[in-house]
């Protein structure tokens, strides 16, 4: 084996052979090398010299000095200062794992002096915190967040991932002890039953009692150490959580159990212990795997951008990175490369995508002395152009940043479970104090009171309740993925079935995205040689709808050469060959080469000439998918208003609009405007699901309630939408609706069950007839009942 | 005595059964169970060469495991 070396960030000494090799530094973890280029790069590594060898403890447990966050180099790198001479950071809290926390945060953030806002979110558990330096430092806001039990840093995508994982394993080794103490308690607990009727030695019942409890033990203490954290934190925000009534059932339960075996009179619950922290952690669990898919949105756009751009200067070409860019840089952008920064064309010409921006999904030429905005993509143009602005105040940071807090700002939608829960618990504690004093009074022994209080608490907890939610949505999860819709957050199904109106985008979304020929004009005979050569050449929607149209005719085509050939923006394109000059595009183009034609479509037309002679024209039309119709009907008649949000004319929208049945339509919608009329509605406390494909989309995607977002669309579009309907079927659409309606009616059937239960369960309790096995019948067959009816579903899916 | 051999019984099965479990929790910690397609589709590349690289690879693993830490 290879001599020992050590670790440049924690300086623990491992093989040579294991370690993560970076230029000259070695590490031992991704976590070391992590901290260690953080450091680095603010310009911190004066650290590594202030701790010379001392071997540090893993970063994982480590929180550096906070003051460090005070530092000039992250603030430089994290902080920024908006227009009111704010400052905003956003941060990653850790330890998050319930919407109290969330709260709670929250909470404690805005009661510092100096914090003006504190937005977190839920899914990514990221914070957004502005706040006024001069009077608190990012220092005193961190030590806050730790102060309350979690640990916040500035966000890094791959830390984030990091952090799921680690979740994920405590999850699956809290429930691996839980369910493996259960299972053996309940084969002991059968004995007892079996003792309770049939009569058992005294001595035997201890015996049995010890098992239980040396079991029950663990699963309390390490299982049910997550209520137990739960509870605190609801406490301390003063919020009486289901977790508070677990923990508080199990412990009881457990001192009383334990009471019972040293005092060998009377039953023990441990059975109940075990099995109250086993159920609900499981339910717990699932939440926990559903939020699996929710990803990072924010960081996965800024690695959709390239870090760096080509800049010449003195006649060389240098790579410079993007925040390095200064206003007068000169930038050179090849086809098919994104345009980063905003500037003026010096030299070169050629076509730009900008429908990102503007949702136009035609290209648009530009020239010298014209604008170039970032965000956009060069289609064929090769050309350098010189900045009139750095990074941070580009168009393309400013999409990002009303993003980012669009997402943030999302209205959170609180879940039945949550509501329900909160008054749950404090009725039934309530209930088990009132218990044991109306027990104490009417003249019994303290401890028999005691008994019966408890065992209100064991028979009430939740065990059906906590595992509602998610069996249902798990349910409803799987049928999803089934048919191609991926919900990237259980908790949406609850929100789509509370919708109040449904907004939806045109192109790509009720259209295939794609012009077709619905009609050919022939005039003359003409060339299809030439004319497919004319338009194979160019990348516009229109002529590749005529392109596809040709050789759908089967016939192969013999490309021309033209000698002359020149795509004009939003007419056509001019081409000549053997001294014959050649017309193809629209109306606007025929009548400025002085051929006059007076034919009028709805759809879009394309005409070919040749020598001012008009041979043929075409009518397209973006056909509309499958069943469009059917959708809007559907959902009307679930009270969902549809409405038509496009970028696009009137005149197109209006058709699409007519033939699909939307009655409701607004045209000519930047990506702002449409994010602004989501917004509007959500004032007025509507619940809005937003339907789209493109970057135009991804504002009011990302604002909406929910985001459903076609496959087919854009990655950034992907990242920022909740729900993906892979096939990009309207069908799929209308299931995405169905499914959820069909599990939020199962969940509330489901706490119908477990409430019934409770309802029978609760006054027997009270009454003093619990007995060790009705306590445990009915906390299992509740569950039972609660998970089978879940799958009833399923089959009752599977089978239509 | 009955109930001598039943507590001996009980207590020697769940002594076997937590054996089975910390070995279980063992193997989590390690990361044998985190990426569900390499635990599923390793058996494809169950040949002695690749069963050499992961005896090797548990022995630095037991490694660092000596120096008492192993970040996850």
């Amino acid at each position: 084996m290879s001599k020992k070396i050590a670790c440049d960030h924690c300086h623990l000494e491992f093989t040579k052979d294991v370690m993560i090799v970076d230029g000259k530094h070695y590490f031992c973890c991704n976590g070391c090398q992590g901290v260690f280029h953080l450091l680095s790069d603010e310009g911190l590594d004066s650290f590594y010299d202030k701790t010379a060898n001392t071997k540090l403890s893993p970063p994982i447990e480590q929180y550096e000095e906070s003051s460090n966050f005070n530092a000039p180099a992250f603030y430089d790198k994290f902080v920024e200062v908006n227009e009111d001479d704010f400052n905003e950071v956003s941060l990653i809290i850790e330890g998050i794992h319930c919407s109290a926390c969330v709260w709670l945060n929250e909470k404690a953030l805005h009661k510092m002096d100096g914090v003006i806002e504190a937005s977190i979110n839920f899914t990514n558990n990221k914070a957004h915190v502005v706040w006024v330096d001069s009077v608190v430092k990012l220092s005193q806001i961190i030590d806050m967040i730790r102060a309350i039990g979690y640990n916040a840093y500035p966000y890094d995508a791959s830390l984030q991932e990091v952090h799921a994982n680690k979740v994920r394993k405590e999850y699956y080794l809290r429930m691996a002890v839980a369910i493996f103490a259960t299972m053996n308690v309940m084969w002991i607990a059968v004995a007892q039953y079996a003792g309770f009727f049939s009569g058992m030695e005294r001595d035997m019942k201890t015996i049995l009692n010890i098992a239980e409890g040396i079991l029950a033990t663990p699963v309390l203490f390490y299982s049910g150490w997550i209520f137990f954290r739960g509870s605190y934190y609801g406490m301390k925000n003063r919020v009486v959580n289901m977790d508070l009534l677990v923990a508080t059932g199990a412990s009881l339960t457990y001192v009383y159990s334990i009471y019972i075996t040293v005092m060998q009179h009377g039953e023990a619950y441990f059975d109940s212990v075990s099995m109250i922290i086993t159920f609900v952690l499981i339910g717990k669990f699932l939440e926990v795997l559903s939020k699996k898919n929710a990803a990072d949105t924010l960081d996965i756009i800024g690695k959709h951008l390239p870090s760096e751009v080509n800049i010449l200067e003195n006649e060389k070409i240098i790579v410079k990175k993007l925040e390095d860019v200064g206003v007068g840089d000169i930038i050179i952008v090849s086809s098919g490369e994104k345009v980063l920064l905003d500037g003026i064309i010096l030299k070169g010409f050629g076509s730009f995508d900008e429908s990102s921006l503007t949702g136009e999904s035609e290209p648009i030429f530009k020239h010298i002395a014209d604008k170039v905005i970032s965000g956009t993509t060069s289609i064929d143009a090769d050309i350098q152009f010189k900045a009139t602005k750095d990074f941070a105040h580009s168009t393309l940071s400013n999409i990002v940043s009303l993003l980012e807090s669009a997402i943030n700002k999302k209205p959170k939608i609180e879940q039945l479970a949550n509501r329900l829960s909160e008054h749950f618990s404090t009725v039934i504690l309530l209930l088990s104090f009132a218990t044991f004093f109306v027990w104490w009074l009417w003249p019994h022994s303290f401890e028999e009171s005691l008994m019966v209080s408890i065992s209100v608490i064991v028979i009430a907890c939740p065990c059906a309740l906590g595992l509602a939610t998610p069996v249902a949505t798990l349910v409803g999860l799987t049928i999803g993925s089934k048919k191609g819709i991926l919900f990237k957050e259980a908790a949406q199904l609850e929100t789509i079935a509370q919708a109040d109106i449904l907004l939806v985008d045109k192109t790509g979304t009720l259209t295939i995205g794609k012009p077709e020929v619905y009609k050919e004009h022939n005039l003359c005979s003409y060339e299809k040689n030439i004319l497919y050569s004319l338009v194979k050449r160019s990348n516009h929607p229109i002529a590749k709808g005529i392109e596809q149209f040709l050789l759908r005719e089967g016939t192969s085509f013999d490309e021309v050469l033209f000698e002359e050939y020149t795509q004009l923006p939003a007419r056509g394109i001019k081409a000549s060959h053997e001294g014959k000059n050649f017309l193809g595009g629209n109306i606007e183009l025929l009548n400025e080469n002085g051929i006059e034609v007076k034919i009028e479509s709805e759809k879009s037309l394309f005409f070919f000439a040749i020598d001012a002679k008009l041979l043929v024209y075409f009518e397209l039309e973006d056909s509309i998918k499958e069943g469009g119709p059917e959708l809007v009907k559907a959902l009307s008649k679930r009270g969902i208003n549809v409405v038509m949000l496009t970028g696009d004319n009137v005149k197109s929208a209006q058709g699409v609009a007519n033939s699909v049945g939307i009655k409701e339509l607004h045209h000519s919608l930047s990506p702002e405007d449409k994010l602004n009329f989501v917004k509007n509605l959500q004032e007025k406390g509507k619940k809005v699901v937003m339907v789209g494909d493109g970057v135009n989309d991804i504002l009011a995607l990302g604002t909406a309630d929910i985001g459903i977002v076609m496959g087919s669309g854009s990655d950034i579009s992907v990242e920022v939408s909740d729900v993906v309907l892979l096939n990009d079927s309207l069908d799929s659409l209308l299931s995405a609706f169905k499914i959820a309606d069909t599990t939020f009616k199962l969940i509330k059937q489901n706490f119908a069950i477990s409430l019934l239960y409770n309802a029978i369960t609760i006054p027997l309790a009270m009454a003093g007839y619990v007995i060790p096995l009705i306590a445990a019948l009915s906390m299992s067959f509740s569950s039972l009942l609660v998970v089978g009816n879940s799958m009833r579903i399923k089959y009752k899916w599977n089978r239509s | 005595m009955d109930n001598w051999v039943i507590a001996m019984m009980l207590g020697a099965s769940l002594f076997l059964g937590a054996i089975a479990l910390f070995a279980f929790m063992w193997a989590v910690r390690n990361g044998q169970f985190d990426d569900e397609e390499k635990f599923l589709n390793s058996v494809q590349f169950d040949n002695v060469e690749d069963l050499n690289d992961a005896v090797d690879l548990e022995k630095k693993k037991e490694e660092l495991k000596k120096k008492n830490y192993r970040p996850e």
